[in-house]
């Protein structure tokens, strides 16, 4: 092939490389794929447990129910967030964010969902809308959950919410990051 | 007495001079021979950054690959140590503050001046390329870090603010990508633009120290970065703008005009003297403020026998050809199809079209330069196309014209018509006088076989040129002894702004607003010809432009809310 015909070829493709990149960018694809890590991938949740080097628990994707996507995870130093959207609360994702401590102020306890943990609910409003923000508090950190749901299907959300979110010890982290990959997490 | 054949010494054969071979040294391949007179240059640091491209690309696929990963991590630690090690009281705080170099304050102040100077001085190319290629760049190095999803350094305590997935590091592959992208658009080639590349790298790599300083990125995510923010961007903009081509100029004058000195000047030369055997003594840009669609050239030459003559030749090259391209669409967009519209597909195509006009036109007894063809500079992408000058003319407006003067022009367009040619750039700056004959130049536009529109808009723009010097009485009074007055009516009936070349257009709305009503009153009634013309095409075209353009906008628009531009 002559220089000119591989020059061609090279435009071409770089022509149809930014066509691809404009479109997946207009469609939003490239910021879609920051979604919550699942419970069994190890690096994306390291650099999470990274983000609040005191969390003795590190929120991952335990279950996806039907009809729910994760999105806008950012996750930086001090903190991790994270958007849950529902196909039955559409406009009104739940804000989840890792930290490593927060205020529950005057929130209800409820069963705790991390061993050694607490959790509490506290309601802003239950009729027309069923909203509020969820905690989970463990041992140097805290996850609240941000939520604002149409009253009815509230119930059956919650609990697909409670299910979606799972935890991952640090220290089983910290001991399957060493033995499989090699990599020393901090304390 | 003649000597029988066969008998006595032979004639030595005569010498035959070898005329596409050479002898065989290097390797030998298509297109053997002599190398053409400009050959497409090619930097040697582009072989550098092509390499650093390549292992930028291997470095991705081996972190994507488990073991290779860990060994990656570990000699990533191994490099991170030297570098962590440094690390003192007064000198932390201090690189703290340099991290800002990344921030997205800077990378912002960087992007939108850039911006700004490039739509001040109407680098719309540029532009484009600038804003894809920050896109490429970006994309490329948000999948590449949700792809891979690397956790940041682990081996001593980070100190700086990060943010996102480690490898490639983002502020790193940002800031290289825009400062490259300011180079590479808003500063000529030279000394300049040389040190403003070493500013820029002192800049990227201060960052990138930092960076590793504070240990937020393993070296390995700062060596992509580098080869995906500088060496890819580079790589990019002398692909899409190469300099030769597009070459950054802020002194006035058109963008469209290449430089002919140094290499290009050369190779002007050597290619008129191997392939025309004309000897050139100088070759000077020439009448550049007249033309955007070629750069024209004055070429001093010494004929056999040493008499000096001068020539005239137009310079093409790929940046005329996507000119062409360009015009054609926004004329068929605005208006639909006013004639051929088809755009060349080639430089070559260009230059062997105006040679085959210059040769039509000559033949059917026109008063056009002579041709003298043309010749290849760097294939497929330059060619120069010669032909005669005229000596001592001076453009048809610049001096008082006689009658016979007035009937030699609308001779002209007689001529044409009756050659079965439209001439369609009929304008000042293409009407001279030499020895007190008109003379027509810059054919490159004429068609042949045109619709009688177009030939009727001919009529119309030569008698609004004359009528610039002589009235619009007088010239209606010869054109009537060569055209039929319908004639002359049907070409003010066709005749829209559109119709009239830009430079006639400006000097009637400056010297005789009414010229083309005037005539109209003059020549008899006739309805004006509607210029607009839909078809499926044109509908399709428009459609397309509009949706590229949203395309584009929009792209633009999101990238710059997640690049954290707006």
């Amino acid at each position: 092939m002559s220089r000119r015909a591989v020059s061609r070829r090279l435009r071409a493709v770089g022509v149809i490389l930014v066509t691809v990149l404009l479109s997946l960018d207009v469609a939003g694809c490239t910021t879609a794929a920051l979604t919550m890590p699942g419970c069994t991938a190890l690096e994306r949740l390291g650099l999470i447990a990274q983000s609040v080097p005191s969390a003795g628990y590190i929120p991952c994707l335990a279950q996806l129910p039907t009809g729910w996507r994760s999105s806008d995870l950012t996750v930086e130093n001090g903190r991790t967030r994270v958007r849950l959207s529902s196909d039955r609360a559409p406009g009104h994702p739940v804000a989840v964010e890792l930290r490593a401590s927060c205020d529950v102020g005057s929130a209800t306890p409820f069963p705790p969902r991390t061993p050694g943990g607490r959790s509490y609910l506290l309601l802003g409003s239950i009729d027309p809308r069923y909203s509020g923000t969820m905690f989970d508090v463990f041992p140097g950190g805290c996850v609240t959950y941000r939520f604002d749901f149409e009253r009815g299907p509230h119930i059956a959300l919650m609990a697909d919410l409670q299910s979606a979110v799972g935890f991952v010890a640090r220290r089983q982290l910290r001991l399957d990051l060493r033995r499989r990959l090699g990599v020393e997490l901090g304390p | 007495m003649g000597t029988v054949a066969g008998e006595g010494p032979r004639p030595a054969p005569p010498v035959i001079a070898p005329v596409v071979s050479r002898g065989p040294v290097g390797r030998r391949r298509r297109p053997s021979g002599e190398a053409p007179p400009l050959p497409r240059h090619a930097a040697a640091s582009t072989r550098w950054y092509l390499a650093a491209i390549a292992a930028t690309v291997a470095l991705e696929v081996c972190l994507a690959i488990r073991p290779l990963r860990r060994w990656i991590t570990d000699a990533d630690d191994l490099v991170s140590r030297p570098v962590t090690g440094l690390r003192a009281g007064f000198l932390t705080p201090a690189l703290r503050g340099l991290e800002y170099l990344g921030s997205v304050n800077t990378v912002r102040v960087l992007v939108w001046t850039t911006i700004a100077i490039l739509l001040v001085t109407r680098r719309f190319r540029h532009l484009l390329t600038y804003l894809a290629v920050l896109l490429l760049v970006i994309s490329a190095s948000s999948m590449l870090a949700v792809g891979l999803g690397r956790m940041r350094p682990t081996s001593v305590r980070m100190l700086g603010f990060w943010d996102g997935y480690s490898h490639p590091s983002a502020p790193v592959t940002v800031l290289a990508a825009v400062s490259v992208g300011a180079i590479y658009t808003l500063i000529p080639t030279g000394r300049w633009r040389n040190r403003a590349k070493w500013l820029a790298a002192a800049a990227v790599g201060l960052l990138a120290f930092c960076r590793l300083y504070l240990d937020v990125d393993h070296p390995t995510d700062v060596l992509a970065a580098l080869g995906l923010g500088w060496a890819t961007s580079v790589i990019a903009y002398r692909l899409a703008i190469p300099d030769d081509v597009f070459a950054i100029r802020y002194r006035r004058g058109r963008t469209a005009h290449l430089d002919v000195s140094g290499r290009r000047g050369e190779a002007i030369i050597g290619a008129l003297d191997q392939q025309l055997a004309i000897r050139v003594e100088a070759v000077e840009p020439f009448g550049l403020e007249g033309s955007a669609g070629s750069t024209p050239l004055r070429i001093r030459i010494r004929r056999a026998g040493g008499t000096p003559a001068t020539l005239f030749a137009k310079l093409y090259a790929v940046n005329h050809l996507r000119a062409d391209r360009s015009y054609k669409l926004t004329r068929m967009v605005l208006y639909g199809r006013l004639e051929d519209e088809k755009p060349f597909s080639t430089v070559r195509r260009l230059a062997e079209y105006e040679d085959h006009m210059l040769r039509l036109l000559r033949d059917a007894g026109l008063p056009t330069p002579e041709p003298y063809g043309f010749v290849e500079i760097t294939p497929e992408r330059e060619y120069v196309i010669a032909m005669s000058f005229f000596e001592q003319a001076h453009e048809i407006t610049a001096g008082p014209l006689e009658d016979d003067q007035l009937d030699e022009a609308l001779h002209i367009v007689r001529q044409l018509w009756q050659a079965g040619v439209a001439h369609r750039d009929i304008k000042p700056s293409n009407l001279l006088v030499a020895g007190g004959h008109v003379k027509l130049i810059d054919v490159a536009f004429a068609t042949v076989r045109p619709t009688p529109w177009r030939q009727a808009v001919d009529l119309a723009n030569m008698m609004l040129t004359l009528a610039l010097v002589a009235g619009p009485e007088r010239v209606y009074r010869r054109a009537i002894t060569i055209f039929a007055p319908e004639d002359v009516a049907e070409a003010f009936a066709a005749c829209r702004g559109i119709t009239i070349p830009t430079q006639l257009r400006s000097r009637l709305r400056r010297d005789s607003p009414e010229l083309v009503n005037t005539f109209r009153r003059l020549a008899p009634d006739r309805p004006p010809v509607a210029i607009q013309l839909w078809s499926v095409r044109r509908v399709l075209v428009a459609m397309s432009v509009l949706l590229a353009a949203l395309a584009g906008l929009s792209a633009v628009y999101f990238y710059a809310q997640v690049a954290g531009l707006l």
